[in-house]
This record gives C-alpha cells, structure tokens and sequence, in this order.
C-alpha cells in the first residue's frame, strides 16, 4: 500500500467546464453549454463517496477533470496537496499511482488479444511501479477474488463477472489510495452485479481504499457510499450522509431522482 | 474543435503551396540546360557563344537557384506571362489556353457521358429498392467493363468505332463527331465508378430502418426514390470529386490516342521533348481544372447537407453487405487465365525477333508475333512477371508509407487528399520531367500516389480503434501517446492495411501499364503491357493480334482490379467480443411501430 495521505486525498475547487456548440449559422455567433459551473467536492482518506445524477447533469465531465483527461475552464483538482492537470504522462506519473479509475462497461476495457497477466501489468509497467510485477499481479487478483490461475487467459474465455474484476485488478495493481468508478455496474445482470458490488464493498469498507463512485442506481450507491453528492445542470445541489439523503431528500432534483427508481406494484 | 480545424486547414494550404513550388523549381530539378536549344530556336546564325548561353540562362533565372527560379516564374505568372517554351522560343500563354478550350470542352462532353452512365448503373437498385424488395448490387461484369482505365478504352473504342466500323474519324479535331470517341472513352469509366459508388451506396441505404417505416406510413415510390438518393449522395460526394478530378488524368491518355490538340497532349508532349516551360504552364492549367471540380464538388456538398455539416453528424455510408463466396469467383476466374498465360509464355524467349513479321496467330505462336518477329505470349507472360514485381514493391512501399502517414490524422489531410486526387498519369508526367523516363520512375510515381487510399484507411481504422474502451482507458493507465499507437493501434490496424494494399495490386499494375503505354515508363525493348499496347497500335488494320493480345491481358486485369477492391469495402470482422450496449432491447410484439 503506498504511505497514508493525511486529510483530504482528492479536493475539487469552483470547477468550470463549457463546451462549444455548433454555429446555426456559418457566420453566427459561437455559443456554449454549461456542463460544469463551479463544483466543489472532496474526498477525505478511505471515505466512500457516491456522486449521482442525472444523465446531462455534467458527472462524466466532472469525472473527465478529476482524472486530469481534460482541463477545467477554472477551478482546481488537488491531489494529497498537489495541483493536477492534464499534461505529460511522465508528469502525471505519481498521480495515477495515487488514483485509479474503473471505467464504464469495464470488460469492454480489456484489450481482446491481451491476456489477463498482461492486462493487470500494464499500469504496472507504464507508472513504473517498482517491485516484483508478477507478484502485484497475483496480489491484484486475489483482492478482487479471482484465481491467479486465469492469468493466462483472455478476456473471451472470460464470462461477465470475471472480466469486471480484471478490470478492478488492473486498477488496484499500481495500489492507488482512492478509486474513482464510473457506472461500474450498470449494463450487467443481476447476480453479476451483485458480484462485482461485494468485491467492491470489501475493497473500500474493509481493505480501506477510498471510493467516488459516480451511478444512476441510487440502490449501488445506498449499498457502497457513506456520503452522497448530487449534480444536477453543472451544480452540486444537495450533499450529505447517504442514509439521511434517500430517506429525507431536501432538493427537488433528488427528489425528482429517488421517485425515478422503480418499484414492483404491490 | 477550432485546433483541429487550424491543423487540417494548415495541411491542405501546405500541401497545394508545395505542389505549386514543385512545379515551379522544375527546371531545376531536372538539371537540364536549355540555353543551347532555345538559341538554336530563336536564331539559326547567332553564334553559340558562352556570352550568349550565359545571357539566356540569366534571362530564364537558371543559375538563381531553385528559390531564385521559383520566385521568378511565380512573379512572370503574377504578370501573366505563363513562359517562353524551349523548344520554339515563343511564349507558351495562347497555344495552351486554345488546349485548354479544347480539352474543357471534351470534359464537359465527358462529364455528361458519366453522368448518362452513372444514372443508367443506379436505376435497377434504386427501382428495387424503392419498391421494397431486398437491393443487391448488381450488373458486377457489366460495371467491370466500364471501369477499364482510360487509355485501354480509348484503344479499344478507336479499334472498334474509327477503324472496324467507320463511323467516327480516329485522328484529330475537326468538329462534334470528333468529340464523341474522346469523350465515351473518357466518360465511360468515370460514370462506370460513379454509378458503382452510388448503386452499391443506395443498396446500403435502402437496408436502413426509415425505409419500411417510410413505407408503412405510405410513402410513394417516387418519394421513396428521392429521400433514398438524398439520404445517399452527401456521403459519396468527395468520392464523386476524385472520380471527376481523375478526368484531368484520362484527358492526357484519351487525347494521346486520338490526337487530340488539348491540354493533356501538350502537357505529354512536353515531358517527352523536355520543354519544362510549356510542361509548367500546362500541370498549373490542369491543377486549375481539377480545383475547379473539387470546388463544386464541396458546394454540393455543403447544399446537400446545410447545417448537419457544422454540427458534425454528417451521416457516414454504413457498409453492411455481407461477403459472399460467389463474389470470389470473378477475381479467382481472372487471376486464374493470368496464371495460365504466364505459366504458357514464361518458357518462351520474348526479346529474339524469330518470327516471321506480323505473323498470324497459330499453334505454335498462340497469340501471333508483333512488328519485329517477336512471340506476343512470350512478351505478354513476361511483361506480366516484370508488372507484378513492380507493383509488388510499389504495394510495400505504400504500405510503409499509407501507415506511417495515416497514423497523423488531422496533419495529413492536406497531403492525402492532393495524393488521392492527382491522376497517376499526371504525376507520371511530372516524374519524368524531372528525372526522365523509367520504369523506376513509372514505379515513383504511380507510389507517388497510391499510398493515399491506404494512409486514409489507417486514418479512419486508427481514429475507430482510438475510441474503443480498451484503448480509451490507457492514459489513466499510464501509457502515454506514443505507447498506444505502437502497441495498441498499429498492430489492430495492420492486417487490414496490409490486406487493403495487396488487393489494389491489379489497380496499381494497371496504372504502371498506362505510363508505359504513353511513354513515360519502361523503354523498348521492355516487354511492358502498356508499351506492348502502344507499338501494336500503328498495326492495328493489318494485324490486330498485336493489340489484341495485350488487351485481352489488361482487360483481365482490369476485371480482376474491380472485383478486388469490391471485395476490400466489406467490412472487417470485429476483433473480439463485442458488449452489448446498455439500453439496447429488442423489439418485443407488444410495442407496435409508431407510424406517423
């Protein structure tokens, strides 16, 4: 495990991020969308954040900016005490150690031809990581509660489950402090879901990795959060302990999220 | 993004100034002195005195350098004096302007050729479509023949039109039943791939789901017709561009053929007598041409389109058409009578004159002997060995190249789509100027070229595998640019490459095949296709034999070069498994279509 970091290990500060639209006209004027227009969050040491809204509410490119793929229009991303920006990779070195991503649909993150042992070692490899790789892989994959034995396989000899966790291997081999995940659930069948929501559980509550899951499914984020931040149209609108935000939401847009999860008629 | 926009603008601005400076430092690069031929010209007494050769030499700007020459040609053009010829001495301004007349008006001829073609090639789809059956792309042989390169067509249209017939004069330009042989020759093939494009485009729009909506809610088939050619013209209209633009190229073949006094003649003629002040003012008239038709061609464009171009979502022709076994069977019948008659010749001796002139095809001379007594299948198996090993290497070079070029998206623009639009035949003049002519200097030219279509794939296959997840997700992994590009989007990108370059051999040993027919490749006694074609032509009445053996080769070819790239549009297998996207169902009984 890389040393503890004390107080907060991500701060984002007056985010602002607009994006170019098309012009109506060839000679008209150039207008932009507002996705982001000042958002401030942080996370502390092992904390377990959930940041949830609605699709266009500006969370992918709130996540975009954290992981430094992208460069506010103001604002700031800090990382145990250093400023991070996009920039070169060798620049970025010691921030993706620190912090690691899950992306959306994970298993259509694995390279096909790549087999299991390379794709856990690439971040390895390329953040230069010292230490016995072969090892870290095995460490990797044990975490997340799969056999080293499939390391020498590829992702089509995987089923659904066992790629998701690939995925979760390869980001928790460089042993980062905080996980930023997007959707990692949504798109798979229940049990597989399921599977994938336990192994994170016991990475973040009982191994210590702190956790920004960004979703839809207030029921993953109830399951995994202790602290929930909402966005809606660039803003973070209402913020709190999980438990008090699901049963007492105080903005309409939370509220206009929890009456959307669907429920069987009795 | 407004960067990208600046990079590709840039690319394309670089590139046109640098064909334009290229022309302009000719004489330099050829390294020719002309002083002695131009006073020769101007004057038969005036003693050839180093004081004279000097003085002319200073007044042409040759010892200027290549800087020093280029900014005086680009200053005589400013004042709109296109050049003195070294051949004749005199200005080359008006003899090409009245070529270019002429040769603007057999194009125009040409483009309605095309156009009649094209529209007769896309009515049987657009019928069936329109009427809801299932289209198929059709006529395959009937679309082969009239994609035949230029300069093949042209002999075969004087062979059977002028000669056989008698109806059209062969020679010259003496009034509208001149016009027509050019203009067929030239029209045919272009409306042939224009037509091909277009049907194959409407086969693939009329799968797409509006079509039976648009059905079930009553559209007529009229409606249909037209919403189906609009919704697949946009996507093919750059396409359409270079198949007009490539008019430039098969003007220089077709004028050659039927001694036509345009553009393209001159330009020939001047490459081959080495007059680089005609050959200059000719490449930037028919450079001229060709910005003329990429113009409207992006005016259409931007009409068809309106606004759907600036917000970006142009619709992209999906390619869907399953590869069938059958469509194997015309390339394997090709290749399989090239196989034969080279395996046939390859004993023989094609270069010992022991023949009997002209003599008649018999059993021991299959395809009969040319004008010097030689075995025509000896020549014709040969010239294919010596075509294929060059193409072969041109295909590697192009590989190389395609690759290395295609992997730079946006700083490539320029470049490609000059390369892709410039005529082989062209940069084969040009080529040969500079460096006389060659095999080596065809094989220069035709790579010149032919790296374009394969440096535009890799551009588009790297950008699709650029957004796949797996490659999406490396920076957050660490792997910086360079890493990604050579170990994830080269080696996904390779063999599709490698595959695309090798079955646009035929093509590539077509357009040697077409420098060697105009003289600007292999020298005699070569065993070349193109220059076999060219010396049978002056025989063509009392034995045409020797035309018809390396024709009925070419042609073969030339249907083996379309089957093939047919075959290369499929689409490619996806590499792995593929996710199904969240959100996607399918549709289930109880949700009825809505239909407006």
């Amino acid at each position: 495990m890389s040393g503890p970091v004390d107080g907060p290990v991500l701060t984002a500060a007056g985010i602002e991020r607009g994006y170019p639209l098309p012009r109506r006209r060839p000679w008209g004027p150039r207008t932009t969308v507002a996705a982001l227009r000042g958002v401030d969050l942080r996370v502390a040491a092992g904390e377990r954040v959930g940041l949830v809204g609605t699709s266009g509410s500006g969370k992918s490119t709130l996540l975009r900016c954290l992981l430094a793929l992208e460069s506010p229009d103001r604002g700031t991303v800090t990382v145990a005490g250093r400023a991070v920006r996009p920039g070169s990779t060798a620049s970025l070195r010691w921030y993706r150690r620190l912090v690691q991503y899950v992306p959306q649909d994970p298993a259509g993150s694995l390279d096909p031809r790549s087999t299991v042992r390379e794709l856990v070692s690439v971040p390895l490899r390329h953040l230069q990581v010292p230490g016995d790789h072969a090892a870290a892989v095995t460490t990797a994959l044990t975490r997340v509660g799969l056999d080293p034995d499939l390391a020498g396989r590829r992702p089509g000899e995987l089923s659904g489950g066992q790629a998701q966790r690939v995925a979760l291997a390869r980001a928790l081999a460089p042993e980062p402090v905080l996980l930023l995940a997007d959707e990692p659930v949504s798109g798979l069948d229940l049990p597989v879901r399921d599977q994938v929501v336990e192994v994170l559980a016991d990475l973040s509550a009982r191994q210590g990795l702190g956790l920004l899951l960004v979703s839809h499914d207030l029921a993953v984020v109830a399951r995994l959060c202790d602290r929930t931040v909402v966005l809606a149209d660039g803003l973070v609108v209402e913020e709190g302990p999980t438990a008090d935000l699901l049963t007492r939401p105080a903005h309409p847009r939370t509220r206009d999220l929890l009456d959307a999860v669907p429920t069987l008629p009795a | 993004m407004p960067r990208r926009g600046w990079v590709t603008a840039a690319s394309r601005a670089v590139t046109v100034l640098g064909v334009v400076a290229l022309i302009g430092v000719l004489p330099w690069l050829s390294g020719r002195s002309p002083e002695l031929s131009i006073l020769r010209a101007r004057s038969a007494e005036q003693e050839a005195t180093p004081e004279a050769l000097a003085a002319i030499r200073a007044e042409l700007g040759l010892d200027a350098g290549p800087l020093g020459l280029l900014g005086h040609w680009l200053s005589g053009l400013l004042r709109g004096d296109l050049g003195t010829s070294w051949i004749s001495g005199g200005p080359v301004g008006p003899g090409l302007i009245e070529a270019l007349g002429v040769s603007v008006t057999l194009m125009t001829a040409a483009l309605l050729v095309a156009l009649a073609t094209a529209a007769l090639l896309c009515w049987p789809p657009l019928h069936r479509v329109a009427r809801g059956e299932r289209g198929r792309t059709g006529g395959a042989v009937g679309a082969a023949l009239t994609a035949l390169p230029e300069f093949l067509l042209a002999s075969v249209l004087l062979l059977v039109g002028a000669v056989w017939l008698g109806w059209f004069q062969p020679f010259g330009w003496t009034g509208p039943s001149s016009v027509v042989l050019p203009a067929l020759a030239m029209g045919l093939p272009a409306g042939g791939l224009i037509g091909r494009l277009v049907a194959d485009g409407l086969t693939v729009t009329g799968t797409e789901r509006w079509v039976p909506t648009w059905q079930v809610a009553g559209a007529s088939a009229g409606q249909l017709s037209r919403a189906l050619v609009r919704r697949t013209l946009p996507a093919l209209t750059t396409q359409v561009a270079l198949v007009l633009v490539g008019l430039t190229g098969g003007a220089v073949a077709v004028e050659q053929v039927f001694a036509v006094p345009g553009l393209g003649r001159a330009v020939l003629g001047a490459a081959s007598a080495q007059d680089l002040p005609t050959l200059q003012a000719g490449m930037l008239l028919l450079l001229g041409v060709s910005a003329v038709f990429g113009g409207l061609a992006a005016l259409t464009r931007a009409l068809l389109l309106g606004r759907a171009l600036r917000s970006g979502s142009v619709p992209v022709p999906a390619r869907t058409t399953p590869s069938r076994r059958r469509d194997w069977l015309l390339p394997a019948g090709a290749a399989g009578l090239l196989v034969v008659v080279v395996a046939a010749g390859l004993g023989r001796d094609p270069l010992a004159s022991a023949h009997p002139r002209l003599a008649a095809p018999s059993v021991a001379l299959p395809f009969g002997a040319d004008a010097s007594g030689r075995d025509l299948l000896a020549r014709v198996a040969h010239g294919a060995v010596q075509t294929v090993g060059t193409a072969t290497l041109v295909v590697l070079a192009t590989l190389v190249v395609g690759v290395l070029v295609g992997l730079l998206p946006r700083a490539s623009v320029g470049p490609v789509e000059v390369a892709n639009a410039a005529p082989p035949v062209i940069v084969g003049v040009l080529v040969a100027a500079a460096l006389g002519t060659s095999q080596a200097g065809a094989a220069l030219a035709v790579a010149l070229v032919a790296w374009a279509p394969i440096a535009a794939y890799v551009a588009a296959a790297s950008e699709e595998v650029r957004r796949q997840r797996h490659v999406t997700v490396l920076p957050v992994l660490g792997v910086g640019p360079a890493a990604v590009t050579w170990r994830h989007v080269v080696p996904a990108v390779l063999p599709a490459a490698a595959r695309n370059a090798v079955l646009r051999l035929p093509g590539i040993a077509l357009a040697l095949a077409a420098l060697g027919f105009l003289g600007l490749g292999a020298t005699p006694p070569a065993p070349e296709w193109g220059l076999l074609l060219a010396e049978g032509m002056p025989y063509v009445e009392r034995a045409p034999w020797a035309v018809l053996a390396p024709t009925a080769a070419l042609v073969t070819t030339s249907v083996l070069a379309v089957s093939l790239s047919g075959l290369s549009r499929r689409p490619r297998r996806p590499a792995g498994p593929v996710a199904v996207p969240a959100g996607t169902t399918a549709p289930s009984p109880e949700q009825p279509a809505a239909v407006g």
